[in-house]
């Protein structure tokens, strides 16, 4: 086997993004993958940073000059912040993820619950807002599908109605629906999108939209089209007579998943190669120095790689594992940034700022990780393994991983 | 201060104070034997011991060697509840196996002092153990089969609670009895303030009966009474999966963390005892000491813990009797207590009920009906030994199982009752809890026939959220249908967050591999997709 010029190992956002920007200067990169990513929890934005002391970001390049200085965006440079985040708006929208968004300015996404939070791109056709305390309607009509329990329309309604506007709830009955409706199972987001979200099934849906909601002001429905792409969204809502927006649903999300196909889509075309279902089961170091890797299913086959990229993501992704007395990389046993003790990894009061959510690996101000202190020279870590941020409390999750892979991947060619 | 409002209420004869297993058992006898009684529970059914336990149906077996009577009681018992609560209970015997480390001699000891007593034991061979049981420690020097087996103390709870009512008792939950109405040295009722309203009434009865297990002291109290009670901590742990068929105990003196229970689809693992402070019964955490000292003994008995998940720890606290200095508690007897506080304490009026175990609170509830009977002049037999429990009246109710076909399981939480579900409609028979096949019908059941009006309550009703996900889909679901069905979206988006720190709660002491990778899942949904914590206006870090 030739050498790669680089191995990912990961194939979340952030390995996705660096693998596309490197095949894009036509070199040879490999993405093991081995599980979906977290973008199926997504809600069909981008967070570059919504939260800085528990106070909500109207300008995240301006908010990030006052970041600690461990934060994986002092590492790659604030002064390239906001360069790193027109590049990945570009390479989303060359994938086909059409999304708006200023990282000078945050919008707001309306969440499955009806609250606003912080957004700094949103794909096309999700509603938005500009303010967090106003919606840009005054009468709105949020529809449900009979038995989509994914959607907790009532608490929504309820969230969306302090924000000044006449909430009306409706639901409509799709007749394709009544046997999937037997089981919660059959009835996730993205099981819908598959079942109704094409051919004639999706014109039954416009026209029962329009039947419902003639002369709304504005329709809101859950995020349960365009499971590969965004035609069936654009043609929903061209069928269907009002405005039209989607609110995200609770997981597995339609939109996340959407993204994620469409840049795998694109990695592929420009030449990437995935290795799907796999995941590497060790790497081979000689004196902070990788010389190969291989896979769990393939142990006795060598992966030579010039650069060796770690995307593997947080302890969700099992990027780290807690064992009952530490918190490990388990790959290669990076230095890892985590409290001694498993009292002390987290709190009571689950949504609170949780230690855990802050364990990372170590890594130098080029994001070469540390093994027992020192460097690993051709390894990078990139997106959620990293330490020192909260995704959760700073709204920074898709920012540190679509902009460290750019980072990481311009360093590499 | 508290307002107290000027409407009369009703006299009673009986009123009792604390919905776990007990009270409700007293609530029904009292009910049964036609007095009008009242029952008042400060939070919910089950909220402290009774719902706090291993969810074991003792053959007595465990007390045979070092308490004859309360093994008495558990094995008179144990045959009883197979009558008449046979929806709650899932047959499934036990095994008390010698282990490397343990006396066989004890064995003899053992099963001499079950004979006495009147437990069947019959000493099995080491392989056929392991035949009945593969996961038991392939090094086992011996075992007893006993007729121990699982129950569900929700199921029983409510089923007493549900009888009662049927029978004419009124039972309110979420009502806190703050003082007792005494005069020329009588109890004539309580003072109960309602946590709902924010308001509090008075009630009148010629018999207050207290119930409140560990809670109980603190109600005499208001009388001038004084109980020496023995706070009795005792931690288990949830295992992800059923590890076997039957009960399995350690062939030794009643020691801690002896005991694997199967529940339905999960293990419980227990248990420590533990004197602990009365003032920290509230409030009670999980110790790493204790998860460690609980797995490593399980892991003794049945080596496949050691590689199986961990869902969450929990404490419940026996309401034991103070008898002497045992540190641990473990040597005070499981026996009943029930105290006519006229004789004792010259209080007329008052009775407590007490010590005894989950299963024998049957028998506590005719010791403390009859005690009211005698002095309300009232001559009433007590029918609870024969009368089945609503949900166990209809012959071939299927007794409890873990079915694995995924079939649901509503049959086993509610018995014969389960034709009061709704499910005509094709929306009622959509499950909303995946892991425990709980249907739409099955909480609309509850809401509307079993006092549930919260995520909490919903939980101890139907086990919404109690399996392998611990309701990281199903409860924001419910939250959303109990939003539609009571009109206030407010309470329900508060109720979600509580229940999943309550979730957190018990899951944070076993919180490694899996159990903190799914907590950093529940929060990426919850906080981060959501923005739970921005609906309900909470922006504090809690320590």
């Amino acid at each position: 086997m030739t050498t790669l010029h680089t191995l990912i190992i990961g194939a979340g956002l952030s390995g996705l993004t660096c693998g596309i920007a490197l095949a894009k200067t036509g070199r040879r990169v490999t993405i093991v993958s081995a599980a979906p990513s977290t973008l199926q929890l997504n809600g069909g934005s981008m967070e570059l940073l919504g939260c800085i002391d528990g106070q909500e970001v109207t300008s995240p390049i301006e908010a990030i000059a006052r970041l600690p200085h461990d934060h994986p965006y002092q590492k790659i440079g604030t002064e390239n912040i906001a360069s790193l985040a027109l590049e990945a708006q570009r390479l989303l929208d060359d994938a086909g993820a059409t999304l708006t968004g200023d990282p000078q300015h945050n919008h707001w996404r309306i969440t499955p619950l009806g609250v606003t939070k912080p957004a700094w791109l949103s794909l096309r056709g999700m509603a938005t807002t500009a303010s967090p305390d106003r919606l840009p309607w005054q009468h709105l009509t949020v529809l449900n599908l009979k038995g989509f329990v994914d959607f907790p329309i009532h608490i929504m309604a309820h969230n969306l109605a302090q924000l000044g506007c006449q909430v009306t709830v409706r639901d409509i009955e799709v007749d394709s629906l009544s046997q999937p409706r037997r089981s919660a199972a059959e009835m996730r987001a993205v099981n819908l999108a598959r079942t109704i979200g094409v051919g004639s099934k999706l014109r039954h849906l416009a026209e029962a939209i329009n039947q419902a909601c003639a002369g709304d002001e504005v329709v809101l429905l859950p995020a349960i089209v365009g499971l590969e792409d965004d035609y069936p969204v654009n043609l929903l809502r061209r069928w269907v007579t009002v405005p039209l927006h989607f609110l995200a649903t609770m997981p597995p999300s339609v939109p996340g998943t959407r993204m994620a196909a469409l840049l795998r889509h694109y990695f592929k075309m420009l030449g990437g190669k995935f290795l799907t279902g796999e995941s590497v089961g060790c790497v081979k170091l000689a004196d902070h120095h990788i010389t190969a890797a291989y896979t769990v299913k393939s142990p006795g086959i060598p992966i030579t790689a010039q650069h060796y990229v770690l995307a593997t993501g947080s302890l969700l992704s099992q990027g780290l594992v807690a064992t009952r007395d530490a918190i490990i990389e388990p790959l290669m046993g990076l230095d890892v940034d985590a409290a001694a003790g498993r009292d002390n990894w987290s709190h009571y009061g689950l949504m609170g700022d949780q230690p855990f959510m802050h364990c990372g690996v170590l890594t130098d101000t080029a994001l070469h990780p540390l093994k027992d202190g020192t460097t690993i020279d051709n390894l990078h870590a990139i997106g959620s393994i990293l330490a020192g941020h909260n995704p959760l409390t700073m709204g920074d999750g898709h920012g540190v991983d679509l902009l460290t892979a750019l980072s990481v991947a311009h360093q590499l060619v | 201060m508290p307002i107290v409002s000027n409407n009369e209420h009703a006299t009673y004869d009986v009123i009792v104070i604390g919905g776990g297993v007990t009270g409700a058992g007293v609530a029904r006898d009292c009910a049964l034997r036609g007095l009008n009684v009242l029952l008042l529970e400060r939070h919910d059914y089950n909220h402290g011991a009774s719902g706090r336990n291993h969810g074991l149906m003792h053959s007595g077996g465990r007390y045979a060697v070092t308490d004859p009577d309360s093994a008495r009681e558990c094995i008179q018992e144990n045959e009883v509840l197979r009558r008449i609560a046979c929806h709650c209970i899932e047959p499934t015997d036990g095994l008390f196996v010698t282990l490397p480390d343990d006396d066989l001699d004890y064995q003899a000891t053992f099963v001499e002092a079950c004979r006495q007593v009147g437990i069947s034991a019959e000493v099995i061979d080491p392989q056929q153990a392991l035949q009945l049981e593969p996961t038991l420690n392939p090094d086992l020097r011996g075992a007893v089969r006993v007729p121990d087996a699982s129950i569900d103390p929700f199921a029983l709870t409510l089923a007493n609670v549900l009888d009662a009512r049927l029978h004419g008792a009124e039972t309110l939950i979420e009502h806190k009895v703050t003082d007792l109405i005494v005069a020329g040295g009588r109890v004539l009722g309580v003072r109960a303030l309602d946590h709902r309203t924010g308001l509090t009434h008075d009630y009148h009865a010629s018999v207050t009966i207290n119930a409140a297990g560990i809670w109980g002291a603190q109600i005499v109290r208001h009388a001038g009474i004084d109980i020496q009670m023995f706070p009795a901590k005792g931690t288990m742990l949830v295992y992800g999966q059923r590890m076997g068929q039957m009960v399995l105990n350690r062939c030794r003196r009643p020691s801690n963390a002896d005991i694997l229970v199967p529940d339905g689809a999960v293990s419980l693992m227990g248990t420590t005892s533990d004197r602990i402070d009365i003032a920290q019964v509230d409030d009670m955490r999980v110790t790493a000491a204790e998860v460690d000292l609980l797995m490593r003994e399980g892991e003794q008995m049945v080596p496949r813990l050691a590689q199986t998940r961990l869902l969450r720890a929990f404490a419940g606290v026996r309401p034991l009797i103070a008898s002497d200095d045992d540190p641990s508690g473990r040597s005070i007897s499981r026996g009943i207590v029930c105290m006519d506080h006229a004789s004792r304490d010259g209080m007329e009026g008052l009775i407590t009920i007490t010590g005894g175990k989950l299963i024998t609170y049957r028998k506590m509830a005719e010791l403390a009906t009859d005690l009211a009977c005698r002095k309300l002049g009232v001559d009433a037999a007590c029918t609870t030994t024969t009368q089945p429990l609503p949900g166990s009246q209809e012959r071939n109710v299927i007794t409890g199982g873990f079915k694995p076909s995924g079939k649901s399981n509503s049959s086993k939480r509610h018995g014969d009752r389960r034709r009061a579900i709704p499910a005509t409609d094709a929306l009622d028979r959509m499950n909303i809890c995946e892991c425990e096949n709980v249907s739409i019908g099955e909480v609309r059941y509850a809401i509307e026939q079993l006092q549930a009006h919260d995520l909490a309550n919903l939980m101890r009703r139907t086990r919404l959220g109690m399996g392998a996900c611990q309701g990281k889909s199903c409860a924001c679901r419910t939250a959303n249908l109990l939003a539609q069905l009571t009109g206030d979206a407010q309470q329900a988006q508060c109720d979600l967050a509580r229940l999943l720190d309550e979730r957190w709660r018990g899951a944070k002491p076993v919180a490694w591999g899996n159990a903190l990778r799914d907590a950093q899942l529940t929060a990426a949904i919850y906080q981060g997709l959501c923005g739970l914590d921005k609906a309900i206006g909470r922006k504090e870090v809690q320590p």
